[in-house]
């Protein structure tokens, strides 16, 4: 699958990277495709282009706050989850994805 | 004889207290007759002229209440009551003031899991003490009165008569310079108590029938009334005790006898003193190294009681009601003065917890040691003067041992406060001296009396002004009051022989004042001169910079004096236009407004080139983020309270000028305060050169109570460190993030975090634990390690932000963590993250 994801957390310090950390190894293993843009403190880093968006299978969220330039988004097939359940079981989250 | 009854049910919400009590007492004693009132539901019956009674009497919302009127004019009687209790009296009532209300405190998320009851007042004088309550004050019989027999009654009777008619005319007498509306109201209830039927058929039956002599009766009856009030239901009604030995107090004076004294009272130990009131000479009596902590009452946060606190360091709350109710004699009490509270009761997690805080406290200070002899230098080698401001020659030597310079302004006002008569010159010269030999060669700048505005004088009989911060004050009463400025200017100039001896002269705004000054002086040369008394010709004279005008005109006092000394609290409130008081435009009372800083700037920048010196001694020195602006000025010398010192020395260690004077001039440029807010934020998010970690803050083999004791333990790290000077404020940002969502992230981790004002850099810390905590984990498990982490700013592309970043990631990896889980000592962690995280060494 090729996966585009969103991480962002309310102080933006610790747990979105750690999320997007989390995702990133899990989806390689599992011999995924995935870009995750972090939306943190410093902004938005590895930012999501329309083509990103356009080329893949599935959006998805791991987010406890609103995402920014949600816009981009529109017409996509997005998946919500707390911030939380991509650190804690990565691997869960991808077989949700794959519903 | 007719008898007429008036029945009514209370109507009022706040019940029968002093203001509605005073003005039913003062249509009865309109009348002859016999007036009483009885409450049915208590059976308690008082005279209704009598405040005290009426009030006493508890009477509540809702109370059945009868009024009883027998005399000769009982029918007037009791038409006027039954017109006042049915139209007037239910229309009368106001809120009663916030002495009820508790204010609330927000304490630590650690303090809150140890105490259940405190106290709350406001912290007036920051720290921590710890000891058993002695209570001083309240009315006491001065030993001399109570020894003198008493005379024949009717003497005792007139001076009874004559002491009240004189307390009566003062609170008039006050009453008529329209004082506040608070002040006012204080003045009627003392006014009605003064008048009060029954104290005085108390007093008046102790002379008759005990024999008393007027003083041991006022103080009899005062007791017996504070005791009646105090056993009353309401903390209302139980502060009016307060008022009625105040009065006594009054009548007291004016029979005769220092009133005030506590000479009685002898420390054996650290002690923590309550008082409701305390003035200045009471606590200049007590033996100030005993005092552990001071609780008051209604002593207002700018008192002078409270200034002096201050200088001599003692933790001290005020605003605490009730303080001889809820502070048992002899009970052992902490006063934590960083927050604001009491704590009565001291179990065992108490005591662990603040002795916690006292090492937090010492570890601190240790780590300014190394400052505190050497003169304050920045990085880049600038020397600036660092002073101490005090009130009483006994601050001095604490202030030396804190490393204070010299002393940049000794105020001479509290040798003049609370007396009846100015101090003579001996009284002067011998504390004049006194400083400048305990000063052992270092510099000590004494300020002439400075009163009027907020600091009168009864015995001077300044006018009463509509705006006394602009009025009669400071230099300009001078030549009206030739004697007692002679006299303090004799008793400085002989002082002078003893040691470096300077005097600077207060509210200054034009020439001809410095002239009118010198003038004096040189009379009073020649005079010392022909009395072969000592002295030094060359004592250098200045002067205080507080009026703006002064900023246009430096070249001109350049040429008659030594030096200047900018007074910021005065300086600010003239130049901006701002009341310090009122809360509505407190905003706008700060030194970081762009005029402001111009305006100072200006100041120095003509002096020195003038080729005098120029210091400054007024609260800016204070905050420490003030501090490059000041090194940025070029300020030959700041003054600041001896506590202060140490801290802002080590700053100044680490600043560097040439960035301050940058600084300076960003702040100078920019538009609003706002501006300039930031470029002093953005000072720190460039220092780059700071250290996000290091040995202090990392801790192994950590014991712990729980998640609140072990953030807690890292905060004190940090405090201890230097990293925050706001421990309670960071402490509350760190809990503010893990009450959203534990950062409890698995594996035995958790990473709590914050993003406040509160760290003074960027700054990582890690604690492993020797036990388990419950941290509420992503994976149920207790947590061994924990990091915390802290950062300043919202949006920041620094380098520090992408090292969270990295350790946020890293973390998620096994073998880090194990890493982290497995080095054997602090070193190895050390050096394991700067290399991980590309931190920088130094």
């Amino acid at each position: 699958m090729k996966i585009i994801a969103v991480t962002a957390c309310p102080t933006g310090i610790a747990h979105t990277y750690m999320a997007a950390e989390q995702l990133e190894k899990t989806a390689k293993s599992l011999g995924h495709q995935i870009k995750v843009e972090t939306q943190g403190a410093m902004g938005i880093e590895n930012e999501l282009s329309l083509k990103d968006i356009r080329e893949a299978d599935i959006a998805l969220f791991a987010v406890d706050i609103e995402v920014e330039k949600r816009e981009r988004f529109d017409g996509k097939k997005i998946v919500q989850i707390p911030v939380k359940e991509a650190i804690k079981d990565p691997a869960a989250v991808f077989e949700k994805l794959k519903m | 004889m007719s008898t007429y009854e008036h029945a009514f049910r209370c109507p009022l919400a706040n019940g029968l207290h002093a203001r509605p009590a005073s003005r039913l007492a003062d249509v009865a004693t309109r009348f002859k007759s016999e007036i009483t009132l009885t409450n049915e539901r208590t059976e308690a019956v008082g005279n209704a002229k009598s405040v005290l009674a009426l009030v006493a009497m508890d009477v509540r919302r809702g109370d059945g209440c009868r009024v009883r009127i027998q005399g000769a004019d009982a029918q007037p009687a009791h038409a006027a009551m039954r017109e006042f209790l049915s139209n007037v009296m239910p229309v009368c009532d106001e809120p009663l003031p916030a002495a009820d209300a508790e204010y609330e405190v927000d304490l630590p998320c650690s303090l809150k899991k140890v105490i259940s009851t405190v106290h709350v007042g406001t912290p007036v004088c920051a720290g921590i003490g710890q000891g058993p309550v002695v209570i001083v004050g309240g009315l006491t019989l001065p030993d001399e009165l109570a020894s003198a027999p008493a005379a024949s009654i009717d003497d005792e009777r007139r001076k009874v008569r004559t002491a009240a008619a004189a307390v009566r005319a003062a609170l008039e007498g006050r009453l008529a310079a329209r004082p506040s509306e608070v002040e006012a109201g204080i003045l009627r209830a003392h006014l009605s108590i003064v008048g009060d039927v029954a104290l005085h058929d108390c007093i008046d039956t102790n002379i008759a029938e005990g024999r008393r002599s007027a003083a041991f009766a006022i103080v009899e009856a005062g007791r017996a009334f504070a005791a009646q009030l105090t056993a009353a239901g309401s903390a209302y009604i139980r502060e009016r005790a307060i008022d009625v030995e105040d009065i006594c107090m009054q009548l007291l004076e004016h029979i005769g006898g220092d009133v005030g004294r506590v000479g009685d009272i002898k420390l054996v130990g650290p002690s923590v003193i309550a008082a409701d009131n305390l003035t200045p000479r009471q606590l200049l009596s007590l033996d100030k190294r005993l005092v552990a902590g001071l609780v008051l009452g209604h002593v207002g946060t700018t008192s002078h009681t409270v200034i002096l606190a201050r200088s001599f360091n003692i933790p001290t709350i005020t605003g605490l009601s009730d303080v001889r109710t809820r502070l048992p004699a002899g009970a052992e009490v902490i006063v934590d003065a960083n927050i604001g509270i009491v704590i009565p009761q001291i179990t065992d997690p108490v005591r662990r917890y603040y002795e916690r805080e006292r090492r937090k406290y010492s570890l601190r200070r240790e780590r300014f040691a190394q400052y505190i002899d050497p003169p304050a230098t920045t990085r880049d080698g600038h020397r600036i003067d660092v002073a101490a401001n005090v009130a009483t020659v006994e601050e001095l030597p604490g202030a030396f041992e804190l490393g204070a310079a010299g002393v940049g302004l000794f105020r001479t006002e509290m040798l003049f406060m609370d007396r009846d008569e100015a101090p003579s010159e001996e009284e002067q010269f011998s504390v004049y001296a006194g400083a400048a030999r305990s000063a052992g060669g270092r510099d000590v700048i004494f300020r002439t009396l400075d009163i009027g505005g907020d600091k009168p004088l009864r015995y001077l009989n300044l006018p009463d002004e509509a705006n006394p911060f602009l009025g009669y004050r400071g230099v300009r009463i001078y030549p009206d009051h030739h004697d007692v400025i002679s006299s303090q200017l004799r008793a400085i100039i002989r002082a002078s022989a003893l040691g470096k001896v300077w005097m600077m002269v207060p509210m200054v705004c034009s020439v001809d004042e410095v002239r009118w000054i010198k003038t004096r002086v040189a009379e009073i040369h020649a005079d010392l001169k022909a009395s072969a008394v000592a002295f030094d010709p060359h004592m250098p004279i200045g002067v205080m910079v507080e009026v703006p005008a002064v900023a246009f005109i430096v070249d001109q006092l350049a040429a008659e004096v030594d030096f200047f000394s900018i007074g910021t609290n005065d300086l600010m409130q003239h130049f901006l236009a701002v009341d310090r008081t009122s809360d509505r435009v407190a905003s706008l009372y700060t030194p970081l407004h762009p005029a402001f800083l111009r305006l100072l700037d200006k100041i120095v920048a003509d002096v020195h080139r003038h080729g005098r010196w120029v210091g400054m001694c007024g609260e800016m020195t204070r905050d420490p983020r003030n501090l490059p602006l000041l090194i940025g000025l070029g300020l030959d010398e700041i003054s600041t309270a001896a506590s202060e010192i140490p801290a802002l020395k080590a700053s100044i260690a680490q600043l560097s000028a040439d960035c301050c004077r940058r600084t300076l001039a960003n702040a100078m440029n920019a538009r609003t305060i706002a501006e300039v807010d930031a470029v002093l934020a953005s000072i720190h998010d460039h220092d780059a050169t700071r250290r996000m970690i290091e040995p202090g803050l990392v801790m192994l083999d950590a014991e712990t109570d729980g998640k609140e004791d072990a953030i807690k333990q890292m905060i004190d790290a940090f405090f201890a460190a230097g990293r925050t000077d706001a421990p309670i404020k960071l402490e509350a940002a760190v809990w503010a993030r893990e009450q959203v969502c534990s950062t409890g992230l698995g594996h035995g981790f958790a990473i709590p975090h914050c993003k406040t004002d509160a760290i003074n850099a960027d700054t990582i810390g890690l604690i492993r634990f020797r036990n388990g905590i419950e941290w509420q984990s992503i994976d149920g498990r207790p947590v061994n390690c924990m990091i915390l982490l802290a950062t300043r700013a919202a949006q920041q592309n620094g380098t520090h932000m992408q090292v969270f970043s990295k350790l946020a990631r890293k973390l998620m990896n096994e073998d880090f963590r194990n890493r982290l889980l497995a080095a054997p000592d602090r070193d190895a962690i050390l050096s394991f993250l700067t290399e991980e995280l590309g931190l920088s060494a130094t």
